[in-house]
């Protein structure tokens, strides 16, 4: 049996985590080779220390830092927690963008032509609703007598063409 | 106190659970730092950062988990990121005696001068192993945890976790061996 093979089964035999076959293997094989018997006494030896060992004792120096870790600070961070909260992305994304416009505006040295512009385009558009508006009256004027029967009629479309009995 | 109720405490700001926490924890977690980096100051430093990253984690955690194992796989997450960051693999550790002496005072003359220098051996062994085999050992051997433990603090198949502790061992056996038989003048 091979010396590599074996070696990897030695901490699993310690531990006793090998199957019956695997743990005969092992020990016959300990019995007849003397290089991997020392191996299996150091890793014997290794894990007893290592299990024994011994624990430093913390400073006072350190003690003191860690108790005076900032609460203060821990509590201010957990009251804004809800900011990071994925629902909440949407709305900040607009609330920025909406900020990064304003202050465009606020700051930019062309103001009065922003402004001049702006007025331009809401003129235009009230304009252009002003003139909707009156287009519609105009259409329900030429109606006149016809609106009454157009009604009617509407109302008789069965869109689901169902028969009535 | 019992630990849920300590953690609800601390979350609350009370400074008396904050203190109650490191009472019961900072012991470990520096114990796992000092023989992961084989540096006391930089453990010194590096437990303060853990407690630190607690302190703002606490929030996050989920009670339905075991807090220990949270707390090592946090301390475990940090000190490999500083162990790439800082290369402690290049420094030298610690002389084994300078702060593990005083742990040996109470115990006797039954302790004997060989078994220090087996333990002194192994604490120098350390720094011949990888990061993540370092870990595996130090949370098997030393920390005393299962191997499902492990793995959960790791992240990692138990599988990894079983191959990474025997790999570590196996060196350190080695080292052991290696060392004992210079010392003999074999």
């Amino acid at each position: 049996m091979e010396c590599k093979y074996i070696e990897e089964l030695l901490s699993p035999y310690i531990e006793d985590e090998l199957n019956l076959k695997e743990k005969q293997i092992v020990e016959e094989h300990l019995k007849s080779c003397q290089k991997c018997t020392d191996l299996f006494l150091s890793i014997k030896e290794t894990t007893m220390t290592l299990a024994d060992f011994p624990e430093v004792e913390v400073s006072k120096n350190l003690l003191e830092r860690l108790y005076k870790t900032p609460v203060k600070k821990r509590k201010f961070k957990i009251s804004f927690d809800f900011l990071g909260s994925p629902s909440l992305q949407p709305i900040l994304a607009a609330v920025s963008v909406f900020l990064i416009l304003i202050s465009c505006y606020i700051y930019n040295p062309n103001k009065n032509l922003i402004n001049k512009s702006l007025n331009r385009q809401i003129h235009i558009g009230y304009s252009k609703i002003e003139r909707l508006v009156a287009k519609a009256e105009s259409f329900s004027d030429s109606l006149g007598g016809y609106k009454e029967n157009i009604i009617v009629s509407l109302k008789d479309i069965n869109p689901f063409g169902e028969t009535e009995e | 106190m019992q630990l849920e109720k300590i953690i609800e405490k601390c979350l609350e700001g009370n400074e008396g659970a904050w203190r109650m926490l490191i009472d019961t924890y900072s012991k470990k977690i520096f114990n796992m730092a000092y023989q992961f980096s084989g540096k006391y100051e930089e453990a010194e430093d590096v437990t303060q950062e853990i407690f630190l990253k607690l302190h703002y984690s606490l929030s996050k955690y989920d009670f339905n988990k075991n807090f220990i194992a949270w707390l090592l796989s946090l301390t475990r997450n940090y000190l490999i990121d500083q162990y790439r960051k800082t290369k402690w693999k290049n420094k030298t550790r610690d002389e084994f005696n300078e702060y593990y002496l005083a742990s040996f005072k109470g115990m006797g003359p039954e302790e004997s001068i060989l078994k220090e220098e087996t333990r002194k051996f192994i604490w120098e062994g350390f720094n011949n192993l990888s990061s993540e085999m370092r870990m595996a050992v130090i949370l098997r051997d030393i920390q005393g945890k299962k191997y499902k433990e492990i793995a959960e603090i790791m992240s990692l198949p138990l599988g990894t976790v079983k191959s990474r502790v025997n790999r570590g061992r196996l060196q350190l056996a080695r080292i052991l061996k290696e060392k004992k038989e210079e010392r003999n003048g074999m």
